[in-house]
């Protein structure tokens, strides 16, 4: 019997083939993007699984305060500080770890070989909380202060053989570390290499105390920087909970950190490390990946519609065969079974080709992604059925009822087809799917007006005509900044060079606390300081409101070490947070660096900022966030880059001289180099990914709801055919038939638009939420995306009113 | 009123052609009651078409009120159509959806008419068929007969000057094929042109001229004694 209904359901399909192919493909690609948000959510969510000890592994990260302004709202990192008071605090720990990444140039053994390789510094006790694969030593390796611990690849890439145990790597030229162990690579799919959006290069572990030596710095008592993807790990024992360890940490914080650092983070929060993976997106208060599984839903639910859709209607063409079945004795749940079965066997046709597209689609993404991303059927297989008979049954089930529950006469005389049966739920279901369709593409829309916005207003700095170069700031180099900059300053095409701690578009918050009088801690604000040199204005083309900008003939304008006082340039912000009267009053004015509480810097005095310029308010941050008060002083020793700016004369030419000169100058070092626009992009690229992602899906829904629509008003043309013949012999034009056949479908569409409007707007709020610079006129594109989905489905459905309304009434009459 | 003039009208299909009408000469005059007959595919429903406009013919001058509309495309043939002329057919044709009162207005809707005056006629014409009662209810509701004159009072409430009913009483009984054809006789009485389609010989006597159709051809004609 069963046999039986699905040959019938084949053949059903065979005779309809447009129905049936909008049926089975429509309901395979809704499969197919669901499925893939299915699988991408779980991959994501899902890391670090070759480490034995997963499950018990925590990190501890920091919740900013409401208004730090710092466009995050946590990190996965804590102060370094951190790491030795809760190992010593909290004895029921199996183990505690901390690593801190940083670049380093590296040469290998005594050749001249060199490459850049950002190096993870860490304690030693990683090694017992990640069970790395050790090909050659073992997990000793990084006890030794000079040991280093490689992965395979990157042997392989550095002296093109996996045995390199003993082999030395000096870095920047000095200070000289031996390889200790090799690991196995480390799977894609775990933290270590992974981060959503940009590929990491492999992992290279050292001792982190080999750090503080070279850096000679004190990671164990700082209070004072946070990087995301600064980790500190620990090892939970059995039988204790995360809330347990949750409240510990944070009780260590309280009793340890600073007043000033408790303000700008109120709280600790422990996470289980396979969390770590996606803490970015909780991070910037986006849930993009339960975003991707919602839109993958979505999609499912606009392709079952159109199934449901096209069926019911079909299925009113099908009332005959049913009468007949009907009349020779089947029961209702007999045909129940049939039509169930029909749409089990498409939806199993149609899983079976999403099955296939992913096969297809998965290779694909992973290449475009550095993903590894896997379907493994054994795992899925009971989430694949289960989806499968869920899709057929949801789709099914409405037509099935539908059309067995009417009369065996009724069926026999083909009533149903005159009447308007499940008209009204058929227009419910095209609101359904255009409610999905409009929504996402009004959010689309406001994403990517959004990221316009964003582009635009990054174009105060002349993005496209400086090249940055970076990692000028090493101790060895930094001597060699003046000869690099007048040889640079030489180039034909070169107009202006500049050094300085960060760039426009960094995403680097440098600030101190300040108040116009010394030690005045009450009117403290924070403002952010980016260090600078001459020609810094003009290579940004930051013009000088007022005042005088910064040179390096006046001594006054340098703030050397241990220096208390210092020329500074402000924007209008500081001006105005610091209390003066008007912005151009500031100009001759002074504040004060507040310490307050600073007790890791215990000695400092607290230095005397002198106005000498005003620059207008811009976002130097660029992007998301806010603008700030910021100050602008020159302070050689913090100074990471240098900015050229190019005058546009041959840009080619003078990009190869700029390599040549940083050759000549600084041959121990190569060139870093890389133009503004690229720094913007770095993390533009998440919002423009985040836009594309979405677009198709929206894109996706909207094209299988207006296949939906075509596919249904073709059916409703065609029974319509005999009233509108007898309109047009009643003298109806043209376009009044047409304007029927549309107004039918549009009746649906428009209560759609009206449900898809708020929706998007609270939606896309979430969004915007993100930026501050934020577009306005969000109606109006709503609105668009609103127009877009009418015209749409007008345009679709007038294909077939137009062909039905222009054939010759004649042989509309004819039809019966 | 209007003439044929050496009219034909072929369908083609890929190997065949078939003549529907072969070179007809007709002419029909203002107020005149003409019964078209003859055998089952003699071409009398084509001609019938062909008079109202709802196909073109193939060759030959179609004269309808001094116009040759034979060349006509299909929106300026709408418009003669909608103001000039009724039909009415042997199933009815009224539409499931629409009450009995709409089905008539339909044929007011795409006139320029305010909504006001279309249902005043509506209702007058109702009245005159004898419908008015039915007014709320669906075709699907109503007898034969009574379907049949609401086709009636559809083909009038525009004030059409020429009716073409293709055998309006082929699917009725005697009794109610007789009162559509008294109906026909009342609005023709009144100066509405009417050509009607029939294979009843009794009804082709209500007109005063019938037109026997045979192969495409007008084979011959015969005027009823006044």
């Amino acid at each position: 019997m069963i046999a039986n209904y699905i040959k019938l359901a084949l053949r059903n399909m065979a005779k309809n083939r447009l129905y049936a192919f909008i049926n089975v493909a429509g309901l395979a690609i809704g499969l197919a993007v669901f499925l893939f948000g299915m699988v991408l959510a779980s991959y994501e969510r899902d890391h670090d699984s070759m480490f034995a000890k997963r499950d018990q592994i925590y990190t501890a990260g920091s919740v900013f305060a409401d208004g730090a302004d710092i466009g995050v709202l946590e990190t996965n990192s804590v102060y370094t500080a951190m790491g030795p008071l809760l190992e010593a605090e909290l004895g029921e720990l199996n183990a505690v770890a901390r690593t801190v990444t940083r670049e380093f140039l590296v040469t290998l053994g005594d050749t001249n070989d060199s490459y850049y390789h950002t190096i993870t510094f860490a304690d030693p006790e990683l090694t017992a909380i990640f069970d790395f694969d050790y090909l050659y030593g073992d997990a000793s390796a990084i006890a030794d202060p000079r040991g280093v611990i490689l992965s395979e690849s990157t042997a392989q890439k550095y002296f093109g053989r996996s045995d390199v145990v003993g082999e030395v790597l000096t870095l920047d030229h000095e200070h000289d570390l031996v390889v200790k162990a090799v690991i196995a690579e480390i799977p894609k799919d775990s933290h270590f290499n992974s981060s959503m959006i940009q590929e990491r290069e492999p992992r290279l572990f050292a001792q982190l105390d080999t750090l503080g030596s070279i850096r000679d710095f004190a990671f164990d008592e700082d209070w004072g920087n946070l990087s995301l993807g600064d980790m500190t790990y620990m090892l939970l024992p059995e039988g204790k909970s995360r809330q347990w360890l949750n409240d510990q940490v944070n009780a260590v914080f309280q009793r340890h950190a600073p007043e000033g650092q408790q303000e700008f983070i109120p709280y600790l929060r422990v996470r289980a490390l396979v969390e770590d993976n996606t803490v970015i997106w909780d991070a910037i208060g986006i849930p993009a990946i339960t975003s991707i599984q919602l839109l993958g839903l979505l999609v499912l639910v606009v392709a079952c519609v159109n199934y449901t859709n096209l069926a019911t209607a079909q299925s009113l063409g099908r009332a005959r065969e049913v009468g007949l079945r009907k009349t020779f004795g089947a029961g209702q749940r007999q045909l129940l079974a049939q039509f169930m079965i029909e749409s089990l066997t498409i939806a199993t046709l149609s899983m079976l080709l999403a099955l296939a597209c992913l096969e297809l689609l998965v290779p694909l993404f992973n290449r475009w992604s550095t993903k590894i991303v896997s379907l493994d059927y054994l795992s899925i297989a009971p989430f694949l059925v289960l989806t499968t008979v869920f899709v057929g049954v949801a789709a099914g089930a409405y037509p099935a009822y539908m059309i067995t529950r009417a009369t065996p006469i009724d069926s026999l005389h083909n009533s149903m087809l005159k009447g308007n049966r499940g008209g009204l739920f058929r227009s419910l279901m095209i609101g359904v799917q255009f409610t999905i369709s409009v929504f996402m593409l009004a959010c689309v829309l406001v994403m990517y007006f959004q990221n316009q916005q964003v582009a635009k207003s990054a174009d105060i700095f002349p993005k496209g005509s400086v090249v940055v170069l970076e990692r000028a700031g090493v101790e060895d180099i930094v001597k060699r900044h003046e000869t690099l900059r007048r040889q640079l300053m030489a180039l034909p095409g070169v107009d202006n060079v500049t050094y300085t701690s960060q760039v426009p578009f960094d995403q680097s918050n440098s600030s101190i606390g300040v108040a116009r009088t010394a030690g005045d801690e009450a009117s403290e604000i924070i403002i952010n300081q980016v260090r600078v040199d001459e020609g810094f204005l003009e290579t940004y083309d930051i013009p000088l409101l007022a005042g005088r900008t910064l040179t390096r003939d006046i001594a006054g304008d340098f703030l050397k070490e241990d220096g208390e006082v210092v020329n500074v340039l402000i924007n209008k912000l500081a001006a105005a947070s610091l209390g003066f009267a008007s912005p151009e009053a500031a100009v001759g004015e002074s504040y004060f660096e507040i310490l307050g509480d600073r007790s890791w810097e215990e000695g400092r005095a607290a230095v005397q900022y002198n106005i000498v310029g005003l620059v207008p308010d811009q976002n130097f941050l660029g992007l998301h966030n806010k603008i700030k008060p910021m100050m602008f002083v020159m302070q050689e020793k913090w100074v990471q880059t240098a900015s050229v700016r190019l005058n546009g004369e041959n840009t080619l030419q003078t990009l190869q001289d700029i390599e040549r000169v940083w050759e000549e100058v600084i041959p121990d070092y190569p060139i870093q180099q890389r133009f503004l626009d690229d720094v913007f992009n770095d993390i533009y690229v998440i919002f423009k990914t985040m836009n594309m992602v979405l677009a198709a899906f929206a894109i996706v829904a909207l094209t299988l709801a207006l296949i939906g629509l075509f596919g249904l008003a073709a059916f409703m043309a065609e029974r319509r055919t005999r009233e509108i013949g007898i309109r047009k012999v009643l003298g109806a034009r043209v376009d009044q038939i047409v304007r029927l056949l549309v107004w039918q479908f549009s009746i649906p569409v428009l209560w759609s638009l009206l449900l898809a409007m708020p929706l998007a707007y609270a939606a896309s709020g979430m969004y915007l939420n993100f930026f501050d610079e934020r577009i306005t006129l969000l109606p109006l594109i709503i609105g668009l995306a609103a127009v877009l989905g009418l015209v749409t489905a007008w345009l679709i459905v007038s294909v077939h009113a137009v062909k039905i309304a222009t054939s010759s009434p004649i042989q509309s009459l004819r039809y019966e | 009123m209007l003439s044929l003039n050496n009219l034909s009208k072929f369908y083609r299909t890929d190997e065949v052609e078939t003549v529907a009408l072969n070179a007809v000469n007709i002419v029909i005059e203002q107020g005149e009651f003409v019964a078209i007959m003859g055998p089952s595919g003699c071409g009398k429903s084509t001609l019938l078409n062909v008079i109202g406009m709802l196909d073109r013919p193939s060759e030959g001058e179609y004269i309808f009120m001094g116009e040759d509309v034979s060349g006509y495309g299909e929106s300026r043939l709408s418009q003669i159509r909608k103001q000039n002329i009724g039909f009415i057919f042997q199933n009815f044709n009224l539409i499931d959806e629409l009450s009995v009162q709409e089905n008539i207005e339909l044929a007011l809707l795409y006139h320029d008419i305010s909504s006001k005056e279309r249902k005043q006629r509506t209702a007058e014409v109702m009245d005159k068929v004898g419908i008015a009662h039915r007014a709320g209810h669906r075709p699907s509701q109503l007898s034969g007969g009574q379907q049949q004159r609401v086709a009636v009072a559809r083909a009038v409430v525009g004030d059409q000057s020429l009716i073409l009913a293709d055998e309006p009483t082929g699917n009725l009984d005697s009794v109610h094929g007789q009162e559509v054809m008294e109906m026909l006789q009342g609005l023709n009485d009144e100066g509405t042109t009417i050509v009607m389609v029939t294979h009843s010989a009794a009804h082709a006597d209500y007109a005063r001229r019938t037109i026997n159709l045979f192969d495409g051809h007008v084979s011959t004609q015969s005027l009823r004694a006044a």
